[in-house]
């Protein structure tokens, strides 16, 4: 995974305009105007935004010189998600273990295991 | 989340974070002392990994710092410091990967919380953020690649 790439993804991540720009535009490509709209924010600061979003490959825009639409593009999202994904898997392997080993605690002393068994397997919900 | 397109970034709309939700069939002190109490903490470590070292001073502005050794021989080290310390409740820190000269590479935060899942059992939250900030407040691009790479080759290993 290019860290170059991702240095450039994380930077035009992390201004909460843009976010909403990308979340709008996963909804289908749209023009800059149409994505004005909601911000309160004026054209060129928009654009600004979008050239930030389009170094970092984050969208494409068309090229027709009236209304240059702008769509988003999945790949340096995916190699966010890719990284935090590895994250995921450390803490999940992480937990694994953690959980036979208060298993391992509880059985040295039975008294306290009693809804062990009932309890079956720990339910596990994750989310990116 | 069931609101967004299909294959919509889950970075987009909202801040990126890492949650993973868990019940353990221990109570919630028992949970809480995994995190915190060293004669625990070095017993689930990762895969192939062997804590060598534990460093926590369990209060708000304390550090936490972790030493392990994978059989292949190579040490992974990883520092922080608390922000909120909360009994039996939660924990906040910062959470980086260090390269082999000790420098920090890029920091994310760590926020577990548990609470009672019924009788002897705890319902644990966890929660990792600060991804999107992590090129911005990381300028020197070499840093960051540097341990990006110490990442990469560590979760290989695993």
């Amino acid at each position: 995974m290019p860290a170059d790439h991702l240095s450039a993804t994380f930077s035009a991540l992390a201004d909460p305009t843009r976010r909403a720009i990308l979340a709008r535009l996963a909804g289908g490509e749209t023009t800059v105007s149409e994505l004005a709209a909601p911000f309160e924010m004026t054209l060129p600061a928009v654009t600004k935004h979008l050239k930030v979003l389009e170094r970092a490959g984050l969208i494409t825009r068309g090229r027709e010189a009236q209304w240059r639409p702008c769509r988003l593009a999945a790949r340096p999202l995916r190699e966010v998600a890719e990284w935090v994904e590895q994250y995921r898997l450390y803490w999940e392997q992480r937990f694994d273990r953690l959980e036979r080993y208060l298993d391992e605690l509880q059985q040295e002393k039975p008294h306290v295991r009693k809804t062990a068994k009932r309890a079956g397997r720990s339910r596990r919900r994750t989310r990116t | 989340m069931s609101a967004k397109p299909q294959n919509a970034p889950a970075a987009a709309g909202e801040e990126l974070a890492l949650e993973i939700e868990r019940v353990f069939n221990a109570p919630r002190s028992l949970v809480y002392a995994a995190w915190t109490d060293p004669v625990h903490a070095t017993k689930w470590a990762p895969h192939g990994m062997k804590i060598i070292h534990t460093e926590a001073e369990l209060r708000p502005g304390g550090k936490i710092r972790v030493g392990m050794r994978h059989v292949n021989g190579a040490e992974h080290w990883e520092s922080g410091v608390y922000r909120e310390v909360v009994a039996n409740e939660r924990l906040v820190f910062t959470h980086a990967w260090e390269d082999d000269e000790g420098n920090r590479g890029p920091e994310t935060l760590v926020r577990v919380e548990f609470e009672d899942a019924g009788p002897g059992r705890t319902r644990m939250f966890f929660r990792q953020t600060g991804f999107s900030s992590i090129a911005s407040r990381d300028g020197h691009r070499q840093g960051w690649s540097e341990s990006f790479d110490d990442l990469a080759a560590y979760f290989g290993t695993l």
